[in-house]
């Protein structure tokens, strides 16, 4: 039975029972990954997954079931049982209905590589292999602590009640290395490096040479003296410090529950005005790229900042009908046995003008971090934690690399605090795109 | 209320090995001829990658058997009143709102994991196990003049439902109410290195992030601190810490590990001084020692790797008050957040309240920052231990993620808090 042969054999078995509206959600995914440890292969693992989820809808009351067997029993078991869960449940007085279907875009490019899809378990141990032998190449100093390469092929298949009958099948190639270096007994603080595509372009030797020598830059550490001031975040920072409350705030369903810091701040000013972000869910090669959501509604283009003014949140169906709006498409499932949230697709920060060394020259005093171990609380911004593969700047230069040092503050605070966006964007686990950035105003605290 | 959810997920993964190299491969379907291909999947991935393989895994002997194991329940969740969970999530969810005019928002959320756990191998071990975990939380978020903040509390047990009748849910939710209530308008705590007494609730945290992690055989052959320390002092000489694999109630607990061996009792650190790793019949063989049951997958999509159970610092004989006595100037750290930590010791993990100490008394909480330090030298200077020993359930993340234990009692050190300029 294909993918949606399942979807829609479970819409009849749903009407057959009684329900007031329903929805099936099925995926097939196979992921090829090779773990290293301590630069050894650790494993190697096939892994295909498969299931469908279950949402229905009787008097207001929801019920989600999910299961791994696509026998068509245990689809018919699973719709009994999502309907016996939305009749135990308390009617939800905000639900209005499940989406309707509408046109559906044509495929961004590159969202599918047949390639990628074709790469067996001993490809992806090659790719690992050309990367961890990059490690050593760059620098005999450097060691991989660990690391991951996957291949991932998914489909997945949507139908509800209201007409919506749609599939689309992807790729994504990940691939991550920590590394660290050694030298005289002394042991370098662990180097993050990474790439993600949706297709063949992608280099095992970039990660291995750029987490190598990230590793090798940060041997003989000094300490600093704490002090408040500008540090240069790498993307991957960047994501982590800044993006991720601002994903959390712009997500209506946080916005409706009160929970958000941008709740009644549409057309408000909450950033620089060189600071422009959109969510696109239709980028080409879009790592978070899709035709339509976890819902089956249209991806789409939503301004999120414009010149630093708040212009929009995301939406998926629920959200959006309690405002009597449109989804902005931005359902996310994280699987087939999780009800849909709601999420950013492509969250593309615009690029600024400076390279990396350009914004670094501009700094007369302050730090630049390339890995942050710490805490976000997305609700209010406040971030501390450790700046990993952190370095000293001085008069536009990087003086050392710094040991023992953290940093915190408030994300929201510091997007009124970008000094300047650079210009090298890369995608990062975060399903968005950033370039470098530098912010002013920092608590950097040493011992 | 916005979800109820109920599903299973089944399925099976076959490990092979071929001359010492292994493969693995997993299916969610149980057919036969679906298990036969991830059968010969793993065997032909275990043959493949063996010549780019620069270790063999050889394994320490472990006597086959065959037995079950049932997690102790009084009140079997598969007999469950769904609709009394429901009013139990509702009535929470009701107080929490009602707390005070501050709290704006909440989510409380619980769950009933069910294991069914099946193990075959070749050398003839076959064991049933079915572990049930119960697991709850609530987050409570308050909003004062514009300033948003949000208080996390937890419970989470190897039981039936009666875990309910021991710390309900409510009481959980009184406690995240009442946090997040008391610090949406305080300031953050200060940056610098500080004395501070750890709370029991975050110790667990330490044991865990800051020195189980260095004890896993795998980091310590990847030259972790611990590597080369047997036998010698790490820890100030009044800790003692244990990774238990049948804590009874542990969230970690079962009585045999992923590779079908038998958990037990591991001492990683007595009275300061390093007693012994925790083990994988891969790493047990390389040690040259027994295998300690530690070898745990998160599920049927894993292989198993060396993994913490139940890991906790011993008991000691104070009292918060007796702990704070003689502290110029400190803090007492309250309510635990994610953490993580490096191979060389140095670890970082979040804590939700600081409540200040001058002269020895108990002043205003402030919130809570990101801490960190090296996790020895950290324990070289835990010089008292507190009485108020509990286990915590945690979650942790080492590649895959899995349920771990992590206990102790609130004990003083020194520490760097990295929060706000002074």
């Amino acid at each position: 039975m294909s993918l949606q042969t399942s979807t829609q054999f479970a819409m009849k078995a749903c009407e057959k029972l009684g329900a007031d509206e329903a929805e099936a959600y099925a995926q097939k995914t196979r992921i090829t990954e090779v773990v290293l440890e301590r630069g050894e292969i650790q494993s190697e693992r096939i892994k295909v997954q498969q299931g469908i989820g279950v949402r229905v809808v009787k008097k207001k009351g929801l019920g989600f079931a999910f299961s791994s067997d696509l026998t068509k029993r245990s689809i018919e078991t699973t719709c009994h049982n999502a309907l016996t869960l939305a009749r135990t449940s308390i009617p939800n007085p905000d639900w209005v209905s499940l989406p309707t279907a509408q046109k559906l875009p044509r495929a961004p490019t590159g969202i599918f590589d047949k390639d990628v899809a074709a790469l067996s378990g001993n490809d992806v141990l090659s790719i690992a292999i050309r990367a961890s032998g990059a490690v050593k190449k760059q620098d005999k100093r450097a060691e991989i602590d660990d690391g991951k390469f996957s291949a991932v092929v998914s489909e997945i298949a949507v139908s509800n009640s209201h007409g919506i009958n749609a599939t689309q099948a992807g790729t994504l190639l990940t691939g991550f290395l920590v590394c660290l270096a050694k030298e005289r007994g002394e042991v370098s603080s662990m180097a993050f490096e990474y790439d993600i595509s949706r297709s063949m372009k992608f280099s095992p030797e970039n990660i291995g040479r750029s987490g190598a020598e990230k590793a090798v830059a940060s041997l003989r550490p000094k300490a600093t003296k704490s002090f408040v001031g500008k540090v240069v975040l790498d993307p991957d920072t960047a994501a982590d410090i800044l993006l991720s409350p601002m994903i959390f705030s712009v997500n209506a369903d946080n916005v409706q529950r009160r929970r958000s810091a941008w709740m009644g701040k549409l057309g408000e000013k909450v950033a620089v005005q060189q600071f422009n972000v959109i969510d696109n869910g239709l980028l080409p090669n879009g790592i978070g790229s899709s035709i339509f959501d976890a819902e089956g509604v249209p991806r789409q283009k939503t301004s999120i900042l414009t010149k630093g003014v708040l212009k929009g949140f995301l939406h998926n169906s629920f959200t959006a009908n309690k405002e009597k709006r449109r989804s902005t498409g931005n359902a996310s499932r994280e699987n087939y046995n999780t009800l849909p949230t709601v999420f950013a697709s492509n969250l593309v920060v615009e690029p600024g003008k400076k390279k990396l060394d350009e914004i670094i020259s501009m700094v007369d005093k302050g730090i630049i971090v390339r890995r942050f171990s710490g805490n976000v609380r997305p609700e209010s911004g406040e971030f501390s934690g450790i700046a990993k593969q952190a370095s000293y700047i001085e008069r536009g230069e990087i003086k050392h690399p710094l040991k023992e040092t953290m940093i915190s503050g408030n994300a929201f605070n510091a997007l009124m605090n970008i000094i300047t966006i650079g210009r090298e964007t890369r995608p990062t686990f975060m399903n968005s795109y950033v370039p470098p950035i530098l912010i002013d105003k920092v608590n950097i605290v040493a011992k | 209320m916005d979800e109820l959810n109920d599903g299973v997920v089944e399925g099976v993964c076959c490990r092979a090995m071929v001359k010492g190299s292994w493969g693995f491969s997993s299916t969610t379907s149980l057919e036969e001829k679906d298990i036969a291909t991830a059968l010969k999947d793993a065997t032909s991935l275990a043959r493949t990658s063996k010549p780019k393989k620069k270790r063999l895994a050889e394994l320490a002997e472990v006597k086959p058997k065959e037995d079950n194991y049932t997690t102790k329940i009084r009140r079997d969740p598969r007999k469950a009143d769904k609709e009394e969970l429901i009013r139990l999530v509702k009535d929470t969810d009701a107080d929490v709102r009602g707390f005070s005019k501050r709290i704006v928002s909440d989510s409380v959320v619980f769950t009933v994991i069910d294991d069914d756990l099946t193990f075959a191998s070749s050398e003839g071990t076959r064991i049933t196990q079915r572990i049930v975990r119960c697991i709850g939380g609530v987050t409570a978020i308050a909003k004062e003049k514009g300033n948003l903040t949000s208080a996390y509390e937890y419970l989470g047990e190897q039981s039936g439902l009666e875990v309910l009748e021991k710390t309900p849910l409510t009481h959980i939710g009184q406690v995240a109410a009442e946090r997040a209530d008391k610090l949406v308008s305080a300031p953050l705590a200060p940056g610098g290195m500080f004395p501070v007494i750890l709370e029991n609730k975050i110790v667990g945290l330490l044991a865990h992030e800051a020195v189980g992690h260095c004890a896993e055989a795998d980091l310590v052959h990847g030259g972790s601190f611990l590597s080369g320390k047997l036998s010698r002092k790490v820890a100030s000489d009044i800790v003692t810490l244990v990774d238990d694999g049948r804590y009874v109630g542990g969230l970690g607990t079962m009585k045999y590990d992923d590779e079908g061996v038998p958990t037990e009792r591991t001492v990683i650190i007595e009275k300061g001084v390093v007693k012994g790793f925790l083990h994988s019949r891969e790493t047990a063989h390389e040690f040259k020692v027994h295998a300690t049951g530690n070898a745990r997958a998160w599920n049927f999509e894993f292989d198993p790797i060396i993994r913490m159970r139940n890991t906790y610092i011993e008991i000691g004989g104070y009292s918060i008050e007796e702990l704070a006595e003689g502290m110029k100037e400190g803090f007492f750290l309250k309510g635990g957040l994610g953490g993580q930590a490096d191979f060389t010791g140095e670890f970082m993990f979040g804590t939700q309240e600081a409540v200040k100490i001058k002269n020895g008394r108990l002043g205003e909480s402030l919130r809570g920052v990101t801490i960190s330090g090296n996790a020895f030298e950290v324990l070289k200077n835990v010089d008292a231990i507190g009485k108020d020993f509990i286990m915590r359930a945690g979650m942790c993340g080492k590649e895959q993620i899995n349920y771990v234990g992590m206990g102790g009692s609130s004990l003083r050190t020194k520490l760097l808090l990295g929060g706000g300029s002074k």
